[in-house]
C-alpha cells in the first residue's frame, strides 16, 4: 500500500522530490548516480602507493578486495552495514577536504546521497594468511608427500594461487610487499638459502605455534564484547531456571546437601530430599560429583540467582582461547587446514594445553541443561520454547503485513470484491490495445 | 498553485462514486486546461478516463502541472461531508502534501474545510488514440443501466451485436437466455433526453463482462445520456458527458475472446 505523503519536516527522499518540483530549490540534488559512492575508513599510515587489489580470500580462495600498501602491509575490509529494519543512507559533502580557496568556489557544491549505509573499514591482516593456502598441501598421496619435502622459492609457492582475477603476481613485484610476505613465510617455514633466493618449506609445528599465539593475543584482555557474550558467557552459562528456583530454596537445599554428605541414612535428610523439587535433588547429586571435577566444586553457596554454576577463571580462559582459535581458523584458514589445526589444538601433546577441565565442565553443563529443560517441561506450559530476537522480528513483520492486508481488504467495497471475482481469462489487458505513453 | 471552484459539489461526488469501485488509488492530474484522471482497474481490463475542463470550474487556476495522488475511499469520506448544492473549492500548493477541500453552503453561511493527505502513486499512462468506431449508440443512461442489470441476472457476460436491424444485447446463462433489442428512432429531437440513436458503418458483434458494465452504469447519475462506441476487436467505450463543456467520464473495457 502506498504511503501517504507526510508533512514538511521530512526525509531526504521526499525533500529531494519536493525540491525537484519547486521553482528555486535551495539545495540542488544531482541526478541519481549509476554507481553511488562507497565509504571507506582507511588507515592513516597507509601510503599514497596503497592500492585496492584482488587477492584470493585465504578461507575460500574466492577473489576479494584488499588494500595493499607496499610499506605498511595488507589490510582487509570489514563491511559494516545498517540493519534491514533501520534503513539508513549516507549524506556526503564533498568539499570538506579541499583547501580554503577552493571551498569558496564550491560553496554550493554538490552533496551526494549514497542510498546504502554500508561502511568499509580497513584493518591490518597478517600477510601470512595469503600465502598459507599455497604452502599447505591438502593432497596426501605419496607423490604429494614427496613434493611437500621440497624447499621452494616464494614464487614457486605462490604460483599455485594464480588466477586470472588475482593481482598477486603484481604485488609480488613490489619490493616491500614481497619481503613482507617472505618474512611472514619464514615465521612458519623452515628456510634454506638457495643461491639468490630464500627457499621455504612449511613447518606444521611452527604454523600451529603462530596461530596459537595469535589466539592467545586475541584472548588477552578478553574477546570483543559481542563475541565474549555469545561464545563465552552464553556458552558457559548454566540454565537460569535452575538457579532462580534454587535461590528461593537455597537454604533448604544447602542444608540437605550438607546432611546428605554427612550421613546418608538420617531420616530428616530423606524427608527433606523428598519434599524438595527435582532440581534440588539433582544439586545434591552434583555436589557429590563435584569432588571429581574441579569445575563444579563452587556450585553451592552461590545463590546469587544469575548462574547456577560459578565458572572458574581457568575454564573461561580455556573457552576464550578455543573460541579465538576457532574464529581465526574459520575466518582466515582453509577448512582442511582448520580441521588439521583444531585437532592438534585438542591434542594435549602437541598443543601443550589441557582442555580437560573445560570438557568436564561441558558434560556437567549438558546434564544441568537437560535437567532444567525437563523441569521446565513439567512446570511451565506457557513458554514452549524460547524465541530469539530474529524470529520474533520476523513474526512481528509477518503479523504487521497480515494486518495491513486485512485492513486493506476490509476497506474494499463489496463491488470491488465482486469485480475481483470476475473471470477475465478471455479478456486482454488494455495495454495490449493502448500503447504506453 | 491550484485553485478550482466547482458550483455544485455533487458533480465531484458522483464522479468519485462512479469510479471508486473500479479504482482504489489514482492521480488527479491538474494542468491549465483542467483536471484529468486516467486509471485502470486491478485486473487491467478496464480503464477510466475522466476530464473536467477548466470551463467546468469558475474560477479555475493552475499554474503548474500537479499530480494529486489520492485514495478514492478516503476522498469519498471527505466528500460525504458536502451537501449536493454546496460550492466546492479544491486548493493545493505546487508540490503538495495535502489537498485542501472547502465546502460552502450558500443558504446558511456554513463553511467546512478539509485537508486530505496525498500519496505518491506510480501509474502508467496509456495513450488512447482517437478511434472511428464502427457503431455508436446514444441512449438514455437509465435504459442502458436497466439492460445491464437485467441481463446480469442471467449471465456473466453479454454479447452486443450492432446491425441494420438495431442493437441486440443477449445473455446466455445457466438458467436460460435473454436478450434486449433496441431499434434506432429516427424522430429523436436533438438535445432530448429520451430516444435511441444508432450510427452504424459496419456490423459489429462483441462479448463483454456484465459485472464491469454494471459497474460503469454507476455513472448514470452524472448524465441522462450515455454513448456506447463499438468496433470489432477493440475495447468498448462507454461515455458520459459531464456538463456541456466537453468534460466527460469515459470507461473502456476489453472484449472477451472466446
Amino acid at each position: 500500500m502506498a504511503r501517504t505523503r507526510s508533512t514538511k519536516n521530512d526525509s531526504a527522499e521526499t525533500k529531494g522530490e519536493a525540491s525537484s518540483k519547486s521553482s528555486a530549490p535551495k539545495y540542488p540534488l544531482g541526478a541519481k548516480r549509476e554507481k553511488p559512492p562507497t565509504i571507506f575508513i582507511l588507515p592513516k599510515k597507509a601510503t599514497q602507493d596503497a592500492r585496492i587489489v584482488n587477492l584470493p580470500n585465504p578461507r575460500n580462495a574466492k577473489p576479494s578486495r584488499y588494500l595493499v600498501c607496499p610499506t605498511t602491509g595488507i589490510y582487509e575490509f570489514t563491511k559494516i552495514s545498517a540493519p534491514k529494519s533501520m534503513p539508513r543512507s549516507w549524506l556526503i559533502e564533498s568539499n570538506g577536504v579541499e583547501d580554503a580557496s577552493d571551498t569558496s568556489k564550491t560553496n554550493n557544491s554538490h552533496g551526494q546521497v549514497a542510498s546504502s549505509a554500508d561502511l568499509y573499514v580497513a584493518t591490518t591482516i597478517d600477510p601470512l594468511f595469503f600465502v598459507l593456502p599455497a604452502l599447505v598441501h591438502t593432497d596426501s598421496s605419496p607423490k604429494a608427500e614427496e613434493k611437500r619435502r621440497l624447499f621452494m622459492t616464494i614464487y614457486d609457492h605462490l604460483d599455485k594461487l594464480e588466477t586470472e582475477e588475482s593481482h598477486m603476481s603484481e604485488i609480488l613485484r613490489w619490493e616491500g610487499t614481497r619481503s613482507l610476505l617472505e618474512s611472514r613465510m619464514a615465521a612458519v617455514c623452515d628456510t634454506t638459502d638457495g643461491g639468490s633466493d630464500t627457499m621455504f618449506r612449511l613447518n606444521e609445528k611452527k604454523l600451529f605455534a603462530v596461530i596459537l599465539s595469535k589466539a592467545r593475543n586475541m584472548c588477552q584482555g578478553g574477546l570483543a564484547p559481542s563475541m565474549e557474550e555469545k561464545f563465552v558467557t552464553k556458552a558457559l552459562e548454566a540454565p537460569v531456571q535452575v538457579s532462580s528456583q534454587r535461590s528461593s530454596d537455597s537454604k533448604q537445599a544447602k542444608s540437605s546437601t550438607e546432611k546428605g554428605l554427612g550421613s546418608g541414612e538420617s531420616t530428616p535428610q530423606t524427608e527433606s530430599a523428598d519434599s524438595l523439587s527435582t532440581t534440588a535433588t539433582s544439586q545434591s547429586d552434583l555436589s557429590a560429583d563435584s569432588q571429581a571435577s574441579t569445575a563444579a566444586t563452587s556450585v553451592e553457596d552461590d545463590g546469587d540467582g544469575v548462574s547456577a554454576v560459578k565458572v572458574s577463571d581457568d575454564i573461561v580462559d580455556l573457552q576464550r582461547l578455543r573460541t579465538a582459535f576457532s574464529f581465526i581458523s574459520s575466518r582466515y584458514l582453509t577448512s582442511s587446514l582448520a580441521t588439521q589445526l583444531s585437532s592438534s589444538l585438542a591434542d594435549q601433546t602437541t598443543s601443550g594445553i589441557d582442555f580437560a577441565p573445560l570438557d568436564a565442565y561441558y558434560t556437567e553443563l549438558a546434564k544441568l541443561r537437560a535437567e532444567a529443560a525437563a523441569s521446565r517441561a513439567i512446570g511451565d506450559y506457557t513458554k514452549k520454547r524460547g524465541l530469539d530476537a530474529e524470529e520474533e522480528e520476523a513474526r512481528a513483520e509477518k503479523k504487521r503485513k497480515l494486518e495491513e492486508e486485512k485492513k486493506k481488504k476490509a476497506s474494499e467495497s463489496r463491488a470491488t470484491k465482486e469485480l475481483k471475482k470476475v473471470n477475465t481469462a478471455g479478456m486482454m489487458k488494455l495495454s495490449a490495445f493502448f500503447k504506453k505513453k | 498553485m491550484l485553485e478550482a471552484r466547482l458550483e455544485q459539489a455533487s458533480l465531484l461526488k458522483k464522479v468519485v462514486d462512479a469510479i471508486k469501485d473500479l479504482v482504489q488509488d489514482c492521480n488527479f492530474d491538474c494542468n491549465d486546461s483542467g483536471i484529468a484522471l486516467q486509471a485502470m482497474d486491478n485486473s487491467h481490463v478496464a480503464l477510466v478516463s475522466m476530464l473536467l475542463k477548466a470551463e467546468a470550474f469558475a474560477p479555475y487556476r493552475c499554474d503548474r502541472n500537479i499530480a494529486l495522488g489520492m485514495n478514492l475511499t478516503s476522498l469519498t469520506k471527505v466528500l460525504r461531508a458536502a451537501q449536493n448544492e454546496d460550492i466546492l473549492t479544491l486548493k493545493a500548493e505546487d508540490a503538495p502534501d495535502v489537498l485542501n477541500i472547502l465546502f460552502e453552503s450558500s443558504e446558511n453561511d456554513r463553511i467546512s474545510e478539509y485537508d486530505l493527505k496525498l500519496m505518491d502513486i506510480d501509474q502508467e499512462h496509456l495513450g488512447i488514440p482517437e478511434t472511428d468506431y464502427a457503431a455508436t449508440i446514444s441512449l438514455p443512461s437509465a435504459e442502458f443501466r436497466r439492460i445491464c442489470t437485467d441481463l446480469a441476472a442471467m449471465s456473466e457476460s453479454v454479447s452486443i451485436e450492432a446491425s441494420k436491424e438495431g442493437i441486440k444485447f443477449s445473455a446466455n446463462g445457466d438458467i436460460g437466455n435473454g436478450s434486449v433489442t433496441l431499434r434506432s428512432q429516427s424522430n429523436v429531437e436533438e438535445g432530448s433526453d429520451a430516444g435511441i440513436k444508432i450510427e452504424l458503418s459496419e456490423h459489429v458483434a462483441l462479448t463483454f463482462s456484465l459485472k464491469y458494465l454494471v459497474n460503469f452504469c454507476k455513472a448514470a447519475a452524472l448524465s441522462n445520456r450515455v454513448k456506447i462506441c463499438l468496433s470489432n476487436e477493440v475495447p468498448l467505450l462507454v461515455e458520459y458527458d459531464l456538463g456541456s463543456n466537453n468534460s466527460h467520464l469515459r470507461f473502456y473495457l476489453a472484449p472477451k475472446v472466446s
